[in-house]
C-alpha cells in the first residue's frame, strides 16, 4: 500500500475534521476535560464520513481511484484508533451510545450500499475496468463470502486477458493471488477465496506451484485443521505432480510435531493405499476412461495397505498413543489399520424348498436384485420368475426370494438341478435337489469365509498378539481409557472371538461405565460381536438353532446369516423389535423371544414356515402391531401372555379375526 | 503435548425450558431490521437466511406470522434466465439458494411460483462428467452442491432429469478411511458433509453402502462432556452441529448412540432468554441459523412443542408428508 501520509488529499481531510472540531469545541462555551475533548474529536470525525461518500462519488468520476482508497483507508485507521480511546476513557449513558452507535452504523451502511450498488450497475452496463477491480476488492477485503463480486472479478480479469499482453496479464494475475492471500490471512475460512485461489492458479501464464504449496505450509502451521487449505494443498499437488511418498513424508513431519492431528492421519489414510497397495490393481474387464471416475475411496476393498508397511504403521500409531492415550486421531486411524477388507462379492447361499416351491438366494452385500441381472436356470431352463425383497421396506437387501410356477418340483420323486447367476458380477451359485429331499441349500458359511475375523493372515497372528500386548500393557498404566479398552476389544475380536468372550463382555461393561455418554453404541457393538460368536458355534455344532438368551442383547444383525435357521431363541435380551430384515430366517419354523421389550414385530412377515411364536413378557400394546402375523401362513400357536395387548377389550375376537389359522392362543 | 478437551462449561444459570415465543418474537423481527448494517452483510445469503427463518417458524407453529406474498414476490424476481435462483436481487444464481428458495416454496406450497422446469434444466446444466455437481458455473466442486442437486429434484419430483448413477459413484467417492465424507475426493470427514452425503445417498435410495457402524461411531464421539456436539475431532460444540451430527445419525437409525438429555440441555443453554433465539454457544450472540437448528436438533431429540422435522431436508415433516415426499431412513 505504501506510506499515504503526503498525499494531498488527505492533508484536506485532517483539515476538515479539524474545524469540525474546533467548531464543537466552541459551542461548549467552556473549558473541557480531555474525555470530552476525545469524544468530540469522534463526533467530528463520524460527520465527516458523509462527505466523504460525497467525495467518493466525485472522485469515482474523476478516476482518483488510489487517492480514494487511502483516504479511506487512513480514516478507518483515525476512527479506529480514537472509538479505542474513547471506549476506554468515557462511561456514557446507554441511550447516547446506542444512538451514536446508530448513527456510524448507518453511515457505515451507505457506504457499503453506494460501493455496491455502483459495482451492480457497471456490471450491468458490461464494465469490465480496473476500477471495478478497486471497488470488488474494497467490498470483499471486508466480506469475502460475497460470491458474485468474485464472479465479477473472474469476469473482469477474464476480459483484461483478451485485451493485454501476456506479461501483463501474468502481472494482474500475480495481484489478484496477492490480494486473495491477504483475504485468505484476515479469514482463512472463506470457500469464495479459496475457490478463487483455485481459479487463478489455473489460469496463471506462468504458474508457480512451488508458491501455492509454500502458502499452504504456511497456512497450515497457522492452523493444521483447516480443511479449506487442506483441499487446496490436494489441488496443487495434483497440478504439480508432487510426489505422493513427499506428501507422505510431510504428513511423518506433522505426525512428529503433533500426533494429535486428525487431518494429517486422514491425509495418510488416502496416500498410504496410493503407495502401498495391498495387491496390484485387479484388471478390469471394461477398463474406463480415467476421467470420467472419480478416484477410489479408502473404504473400497482394493485399496487397502500392503501388510509390511501395515506393520510400520501400527509401531507409528503406538507411538502416538502411548505419547497421549487421550488423543481419538490415532485410535481411529489404528481402527482403520485394523480393519477387514470388504466382503468378496458372491451368492453365499442358495436354498430351495420343495414344498413351498420357492428360491431364496443371500448375497454378500445388499443388491436390488431386479438391477443387477439375476437369473434362475432350472435343469437348463432359465426361469421366468419374480425375484422380490423379502420385506417391502427393504428396497436392497442381501437375501431375495422367488416362487417358482406350481408343480415345477412339487414332485417328491424328481430329481433338480438349479443354477442362479448373478449376470453382473459373472458369479453364480449351483443348488441340487435330489429325489426324497424336502429341501437342499448350498453355501459358504461364515465360519468358511472367516467373516468375523481381521483379514491379516494366521501365519501373522504373532502381530495382533504382540499389538495386544503393548494395548494390555496401556491398559495397565490407564485403567479407565476408553480408546485403549475398544481396541483391545477389537484385537481379541480378530484373534480369537469366542476364546476371549468373557473378557470381552468385561470390558464392554467397563467401557459403559467410563463412558456412560455412549453405553448405547457400546450396547449395540457388543450385541453383535454376541450374534457373531453364537453364529460360529451354531456353525461348528452343524446344526440349524440359533439361541442366544440372556446376553443383553440391545439390537439384531446378520441376519441374512440365519437364512436356515428352523428354531431361534432370542428370550431374556433387551430388544425393543423385530426389524424387517428378520424376514430373512425364510426358513424359521419357531420364533421364542420371551421377556424382552418388544413392540414391534414388522419382521415377523410371509414367513412360510413358521409355526410357533412365543412373545411372553413383552410390550406389544397395540392390535396392529400384530398385523404382519397374519402374512405367515402355516402360524398355529401363539404365546402372548404378558402383553399389554392382552388386556384390551374385544381382543380374543379381535385376534380370532386377524389370525384365524392359529389353533393354540396362550393369553 | 497432552490432549487438551475442547469444551465449554454449562453455567448453573443457563436457560434450561424452552422459550419458544421468544424464539417466535426474534424471528419475526428478524426481517424489518433491513436497514442494518450487519443485515446488509449478510444479503449473499439472504434466500437462504429465509429459509431458516420460515422453516423454524413452521416448526414452532408460527408460519402464518410471515410475509408469504411479500417472500414469494422476492423469490420470483430472484430467478434468471438459466433457471438458477440467487440469494438476492443482483447477486447470482447458484444451487445453494436454488435448494433454499425451492424449500420455501414447498413450505408455502407454491412450487409454481418459479419456472419449475427451468430450474430442472438449470441443475441439470451443472452435473460434471464424474457425477459431481457444480455450485454455480464457475464450477466450485463439493458434495454439498450434490445434495443440494438431488434435494432440489427431489421437492419438485424431477430426480430422474440427472444420472443419478453418475452422481451416487461420485458421492461413494468421497467415503474416507473413518467412514464419513468431505467436500471432494481425499477431503477430510466433516458432520456438515457427512449430513449432506447420507440426505444424498437417503434421497437416491442407497444408504445401504454407507458403513453405519463405523459412521455412527465417528458421530457418536462428537458428543463432549459438555452435551454438545462439534462437527470434527478436537473441536468446539456447536449448535447446528445439533443438527448436522443428530441428523445424519437419525438418517442412518443410529440416533440413540448418544446421550439425548445432555445433548438436549447443552442446546437449551445456547438460547437467548432476552432477546430469543439461539447461539452457536452458550452466551454468544443469536443468529437465525442457530435458532433453526437448535430447535431443529430438539425436534430430532422429541420435544413435543415443536413439529416433528425430517432429518433428511430439514422441513416439518408435515410438509412432506403433503408432496408425498418420504425419504429413506436406516432401521
Amino acid at each position: 500500500m505504501g506510506d499515504h501520509t503526503h498525499d494531498p488529499f488527505m492533508g484536506d481531510i485532517s483539515d476538515m475534521i479539524e474545524q469540525e472540531f474546533q467548531l464543537r469545541e466552541a459551542q461548549k462555551q467552556r473549558p473541557l476535560q480531555e474525555q470530552e475533548r476525545k469524544s468530540l474529536r469522534l463526533e467530528a470525525l463520524i460527520c465527516y464520513r458523509q462527505t466523504l461518500i460525497d467525495l467518493q462519488t466525485q472522485m469515482w468520476k474523476d478516476e482518483k481511484k488510489a487517492q480514494l482508497r487511502s483516504a479511506n483507508i487512513a480514516f478507518q485507521k483515525q476512527l479506529l484508533q480514537l472509538k479505542r480511546m474513547h471506549g476506554r476513557l468515557k462511561v456514557k449513558s446507554t441511550a447516547q451510545q446506542e444512538e451514536e452507535k446508530r448513527k456510524e452504523r448507518e453511515k457505515k451502511l451507505k457506504l457499503y450500499v453506494t460501493a455496491r450498488d455502483v459495482c451492480f450497475s457497471k456490471r450491468k452496463e458490461g464494465v469490465f475496468d480496473e476500477e471495478a477491480l478497486q471497488l470488488t476488492q474494497q467490498l470483499l477485503s471486508s466480506n469475502p463470502d460475497f460470491s458474485t463480486l468474485w464472479n465479477y472479478r473472474r469476469e473482469i480479469l477474464m476480459h483484461l486477458e483478451t485485451v493485454r499482453e501476456e506479461d501483463d496479464v501474468q502481472k494482474i494475475y500475480e495481484s489478484e493471488l496477492s490480494f486473495v492471500e491477504r483475504c485468505l490471512r484476515q479469514n482463512p475460512k472463506s470457500y469464495g477465496s479459496w475457490h478463487h485461489r483455485g481459479w487463478v492458479s489455473a489460469r496463471l501464464p506462468r504458474p508457480d506451484w512451488a508458491r501455492e504449496l509454500s502458502l499452504c505450509d504456511r497456512c497450515l502451521s497457522l492452523d493444521e485443521r483447516n480443511f479449506h487449505c487442506w483441499d487446496y494443498r490436494r489441488v496443487v499437488v495434483r497440478m504439480s505432480g508432487v510426489a505422493v511418498d513427499q506428501e507422505l513424508r510431510f504428513t511423518d513431519r506433522l505426525i512428529g510435531s503433533n500426533f494429535s492431528n486428525y487431518s494429517s492421519w486422514h491425509y495418510r489414510s488416502t496416500l498410504l493405499p496410493l503407495l502401498h497397495p495391498e495387491s496390484p490393481e485387479p484388471p478390469s474387464p471394461t477398463p474406463q476412461p480415467a476421467k470420467a471416475s472419480p478416484p477410489p475411496s479408502p473404504q473400497t476393498n482394493n485399496h487397502r495397505v500392503c501388510e509390511e508397511q501395515l506393520l510400520k504403521e501400527y509401531e507409528l500409531v503406538q507411538n502416538a498413543f502411548f505419547t497421549d492415550p487421550n488423543d481419538q486421531s490415532a485410535w481411529f486411524y489404528y481402527r482403520w489399520l485394523l480393519g477387514r477388507a470388504e466382503r468378496e462379492e458372491m451368492i453365499s447361499c442358495v436354498y430351495v424348498s420343495r414344498e413351498v416351491e420357492r428360491v431364496a438366494v443371500c448375497f454378500s452385500k445388499p443388491v436390488h436384485a431386479r438391477a443387477v441381472g439375476l437369473m434362475l436356470v432350472l435343469d437348463g431352463q432359465p426361469q421366468r420368475v419374480e425375484w422380490r425383497s423379502v420385506h417391502p421396506r427393504l428396497r436392497h437387501s442381501p437375501v431375495w426370494v422367488c416362487d417358482l410356477p406350481p408343480s415345477t418340483i412339487s414332485d417328491i420323486g424328481n430329481e433338480h438341478n438349479l443354477t442362479v447367476h448373478w449376470t453382473e458380477k459373472h458369479t453364480r451359485r449351483d443348488c441340487a435337489l435330489y429325489s426324497g429331499r424336502t429341501q437342499s441349500w448350498c453355501r459358504d458359511s461364515a465360519t468358511d469365509q472367516e467373516l468375523f475375523r481381521s483379514e491379516l493372515s494366521v501365519e501373522k497372528t504373532s502381530v495382533l498378539q504382540s499389538e495386544l500386548q503393548s494395548c494390555n500393557q496401556l491398559q495397565e498404566l490407564e485403567p479407565l481409557n476408553k480408546w485403549c479398552l475398544l481396541t483391545i476389544i477389537l484385537l481379541m475380536r480378530a484373534l480369537d472371538p469366542l476364546g476371549y468372550e468373557k473378557e470381552t463382555l468385561a470390558h464392554f461393561q467397563t467401557l459403559k461405565e467410563v463412558d456412560s455418554m455412549r453405553s448405547a453404541y457400546y450396547s449395540d457393538l457388543c450385541s453383535k460381536f454376541m450374534i457373531e460368536n453364537t453364529i460360529l458355534k451354531m456353525e461348528y455344532a452343524e446344526v440349524r438353532v440359533f439361541s442366544i438368551s440372556d446376553k443383553k442383547l440391545s439390537t439384531l444383525c446378520h441376519l441374512d446369516q440365519l437364512l436356515l435357521v428352523t428354531h431361534i431363541n432370542l428370550s431374556s435380551n433387551e430388544l425393543e423389535r423385530l426389524p424387517p430384515q428378520f424376514c430373512m430366517l425364510q426358513c424359521l419354523e419357531v420364533l421364542e423371544a420371551d421377556n424382552n421389550s418388544i413392540e414391534d414385530l414388522e419382521g415377523v412377515y410371509q414367513l412360510p414356515k413358521l409355526e410357533e411364536i412365543s412373545l411372553k413378557n413383552n410390550k406389544i400394546s397395540k392390535m396392529e402391531d400384530l398385523a404382519p402375523l397374519a402374512s405367515c401362513p402355516k402360524l398355529r400357536r401363539l404365546d402372548l401372555r404378558g402383553n399389554p395387548v392382552t388386556q384390551m377389550a374385544n381382543f380374543l375376537s379381535d385376534i380370532s379375526e386377524l389370525l384365524p389359522s392359529v389353533t393354540e392362543l396362550l393369553l | 503435548m497432552g490432549t487438551q478437551m475442547k469444551d465449554v462449561v454449562i453455567k448453573p444459570d443457563a436457560p434450561n425450558a424452552l422459550i419458544l415465543d421468544k424464539h417466535a418474537d426474534y424471528i419475526a423481527a428478524y426481517g424489518s431490521k433491513r436497514d442494518d448494517y450487519e443485515y446488509t452483510l449478510s444479503e449473499y445469503l439472504r434466500m437462504s437466511g429465509i429459509y431458516w427463518g420460515l422453516t423454524v417458524m413452521d416448526l414452532m407453529s408460527q408460519l402464518p406470522r410471515m410475509n408469504c406474498e411479500e417472500i414469494t414476490e422476492f423469490i420470483k424476481s430472484c430467478q434468471h434466465e438459466c433457471g438458477g435462483i440467487s440469494a438476492s436481487i443482483g447477486h447470482d444464481p447458484h444451487l445453494l439458494y436454488t435448494l433454499s428458495a425451492v424449500q420455501i416454496l414447498t413450505l408455502y406450497d407454491n412450487v409454481q411460483a418459479v419456472d419449475v422446469d427451468k430450474v430442472v434444466e438449470y441443475i441439470k446444466a451443472l452435473q460434471q462428467e464424474d457425477g459431481s455437481f457444480a455450485g454455480d458455473k464457475w464450477g466450485e466442486i463439493d458434495t454439498r452442491f450434490s445434495f443440494c442437486a438431488v434435494a432440489t429434484l427431489a421437492l419438485l419430483g424431477k430426480l430422474d432429469a440427472i444420472d443419478v448413477n453418475k452422481a451416487i459413484e461420485f458421492v461413494l467417492s468421497c467415503m474416507n478411511f473413518d467412514g464419513g465424507f468431505g467436500c471432494r475426493p481425499g477431503s477430510e470427514s466433516h458432520a456438515g458433509q457427512i449430513y449432506c452425503c447420507t440426505g444424498f445417498l437417503s434421497l437416491t435410495g442407497q444408504l445401504h453402502r454407507v458403513n453405519a457402524d463405523l459412521l455412527g461411531w465417528w458421530l457418536c464421539e462428537r458428543q463432549l462432556p459438555s452435551g454438545g456436539l462439534n462437527g470434527r475431532p478436537e473441536k468446539l460444540p456447536d449448535v447446528c452441529y445439533s443438527w448436522w451430527v443428530l441428523a445424519s445419525l437419525k438418517i442412518i437409525g443410529r440416533i440413540h448412540w448418544i446421550d439425548k438429555a445432555k445433548l438436549r440441555a447443552f442446546i437449551l443453554a445456547c438460547q437467548d432468554e432476552e432477546t430469543g433465539g439461539f447461539a452457536d454457544r452458550p452466551g454468544d450472540m443469536v443468529d437465525p441459523f442457530h435458532t433453526l437448528f437448535g430447535v431443529a436438533g430438539l425436534s430430532l431429540l422429541g420435544e413435543e412443542q415443536v413439529k416433528p422435522v425430517n432429518p433428511v431436508l430439514c422441513m416439518p415433516e408435515d410438509v412432506l408428508r403433503r408432496i408425498g415426499l418420504e425419504p429413506d431412513l436406516l432401521n
